[in-house]
């Protein structure tokens, strides 16, 4: 099967109906009674889980039109499948590191060091020209958020406490 | 006039005072700089403050808040005009001939008319909304709960079909958006909702995380993975920054046009600026005397446009103080800052708190003043602000968003739901999925839900009373009209044109 252009639209929408159908699954888990007036905790979620349901296979059925869509006198459905310019993946991958490291250590090596790393890991992904220069000023940033902040009186969390 | 009497009387007393000009100044100075900055936008600014905001007194706390909302307006306009990228949705048409305009090496009066034309814009929408506010107020004070349900549904509706491309986008947003509100304890029964035993979620996910996530986590992750290469060129101002006499001959009926194009815009349930603008822009171009100069840097095109999104933005306040419907993400998450100190924002406001309310809209005029003069005189400060880096922008950007995120309970927690929620709003830009349905919906869904048992409990569970009631009717006709109307319209164009097309 050749690759159509929907087809990342269409996963996306499965996905969505995928959500819903948990959803209702959850709901049925519900234990508390029917409630006031026939509106128990289960009944707005239910539409929710509906409303999901419908609006996920309205976008697939959008999105599928797009298959074998030789008619070149429609063009209504060109316009469903926006062009998107090639992504680059190292970027989401380093940014994404980037933050997964800092939730996981800013509780060991405090919120100024885990900004730094963060901060730096973001200008990388970035493709910065001045790696030197965004390594210190990097560095600067957390330092004065860290300090600002403990003036300010709000705790964040410090490998040596008061100093960063 | 009574609504007169209470802004001078309460209004402006409460606005004058000098904490409240500080909260106002501090507001307009920020919202300036946000909206100056690409990457960083009106809702994630003021939801990034919400937890700052809770230590001071709501009055001051709004102003505040309202300041950024239409700071972020007047100096999206900068990054338009200079860079041709548009800091906000609402500056997307401004960009079009501002940009030219710098590039011709008049860069200069196209930040005054749009600096100029907002500042007209913003204080005559803000004599209509001081005019019109206690009107709708009163209407909406006869409202019952079956109605209020109905007025959200229509705000449901409304923002999910007219914003984005298509409607099917909207709606998946929409129901998305409403789903992670029901996530936690649901008030009434107790039962706890969706929360897949994880204690951290009883008390559902905090906006904060939501707005962090998906405009400053998804949109660094989008930028790092699909606009790396873009490379920006900041002009110059020119000459002067001043306007010619036959600037000003130019623009002033374009911003009056685009004022009275933007605030009707901002007072129903259509979701943001980028409709008003858009039409403002079509109008100018229209109605030139010299169109052949739009795509080349004609003046009418940034003066209708920018006037237009600064009414529209004053405009969604009616509704957000008078019915407490939120139209824009902005105006969510500042819903969500009222109910922050109990304060339900509608009919009663006005009863309950005047001196917040009127307070806050004298605060308007004062804020416009303010941000007349902080992009014109001193523009020169803001430009610099462009030339921050890219990288290290965005790096600030995130190093801010996860500490909003981790202040909320200094819980790792909150970091993993943000990057979940920025893998969210990656997806949805990647997907050009509009982002404003989720915020109403997270935000409304709770109180809809809310208003929707309300009216089951006093029609005794009969589900007809929004129905049989005839306001409520009338505004569930209307939702329904604009979920149909459009693909009826267009299928019926489309076998005219069939139709057409087998006659010839």
């Amino acid at each position: 099967m050749t690759q159509w252009p929907g087809r990342h639209q269409a996963y996306l929408a499965i996905g969505v109906i995928i959500l819903g159908l948990i959803m209702a699954f959850q709901i049925t888990g519900m234990s508390a009674g029917a409630g006031y007036a026939r509106v128990g905790p289960q009944f707005f979620p239910s539409l929710i889980a509906a409303g999901l349901i419908i609006s996920g296979g309205a976008l697939l059925l959008k999105s599928t039109r797009s298959l074998g869509h030789a008619d070149p006198t429609d063009t209504q459905g060109d316009e469903d499948v926006p062009a998107v310019p090639e992504a680059e993946w190292r970027g989401f991958v380093l940014v994404s590191g980037a933050l997964i490291a800092h939730m996981a250590l800013i509780g060991l090596i405090g919120f100024t060091l885990a900004a730094w790393l963060l901060c730096y890991g973001v200008c990388r992904a970035l493709d910065t020209q001045h790696r030197v220069r965004d390594l210190f000023l990097s560095l600067g940033l957390g330092l004065t958020l860290f300090h600002l902040f403990r003036l300010l009186g709000v705790a964040l969390p410090a490998m040596i406490p008061g100093v960063l | 006039m009574e609504a007169l009497n209470a802004l001078f009387s309460v209004g402006f007393a409460t606005a004058l005072t000098m904490s409240n000009l500080l909260w106002a100044l501090i507001g307009c100075t920020l919202g300036t700089a946000i909206g100056v900055l690409p990457g960083i936008g009106p809702a994630a600014t003021v939801a990034l403050l919400l937890p700052i905001t809770s230590r001071i007194d709501p009055t001051g706390a709004l102003i505040m808040l309202a300041g950024v909302y239409y700071g972020a307006m007047f100096g999206g306009s900068t990054t338009s005009i200079l860079l041709n990228t548009p800091g906000e949705a609402g500056s997307i048409v401004s960009a079009l001939e501002g940009n030219k305009m710098a590039r011709a090496g008049r860069g200069g009066p196209a930040l005054s008319t749009a600096a100029i034309g907002s500042f007209l814009a913003g204080t005559v929408a803000t004599v209509l909304l001081t005019l019109l506010a206690p009107i709708v107020a009163d209407l909406a004070l006869k409202l019952g709960p079956a109605e209020n349900f109905a007025i959200m549904v229509l705000a449901f509706v409304a923002v999910s079909a007219v914003v984005g491309d298509i409607p099917q986008k909207g709606f998946v947003s929409l129901f998305v958006g409403l789903a992670i509100g029901m996530i936690g304890i649901e008030e009434q029964s107790g039962q706890a909702r969706f929360t897949m035993g994880v204690l951290e979620l009883t008390d559902g996910i905090d906006i904060v995380v939501i707005a962090m996530g998906l405009f400053a986590v998804g949109e660094t992750l989008y930028t790092a993975t699909y606009e790396n290469k873009l490379s920006a060129r900041v002009e110059g101002i020119g000459k002067s920054i001043w306007m010619t006499k036959e600037d000003w001959r130019r623009s002033w009926k374009p911003w009056l046009r685009g004022t009275l194009i933007g605030f009707p815009f901002g007072t129903i349930p259509a979701g943001g600026t980028e409709m008003p603008t858009f039409l403002s822009y079509s109008a100018e171009k229209k109605l030139a005397e010299h169109p052949e100069e739009f795509g080349k840097g004609a003046i009418e095109g940034v003066a209708g446009p920018e006037a237009a999104n600064n009414a529209a933005v004053t405009g969604t306040l009616v509704p957000l103080l008078t019915l407490g419907i939120p139209t824009s993400a902005t105006a969510a998450i500042m819903l969500s800052a009222f109910q922050q100190y109990n304060i339900t924002p509608g009919p009663l406001l006005f009863d309950t708190n005047p001196e917040l309310v009127w307070g806050l809209i004298a605060s308007l005029y004062i804020g416009n003043v303010m941000l007349l003069i902080l992009n014109l005189p001193l523009v020169g400060i803001w430009i610099q602000l462009l030339r921050i880096p890219r990288p290290l922008l965005y790096g600030g950007i995130v190093v801010l968003a996860t500490m909003g995120a981790y202040s909320l309970r200094q819980s790792w927690f909150d970091l993993m739901l943000l990057y979940i929620v920025g893998l969210v709003g990656f997806a949805m830009k990647r997907f050009d999925i509009p982002i404003v349905p989720l915020i109403v919906g997270l935000i409304l869904g709770p109180m809809a839900e809310k208003h929707f048992r309300r009216a089951m409990t006093i029609s005794q569970g009969d589900a007809t009373v929004f129905l049989t009631r005839p306001v409520s009717l009338a505004i569930l006709s209307v939702a329904v009209l604009l979920l149909i109307g459009p693909p009826l319209l267009r299928s019926w164009r489309k076998m005219r044109r069939q139709a057409g097309a087998k006659v010839m």
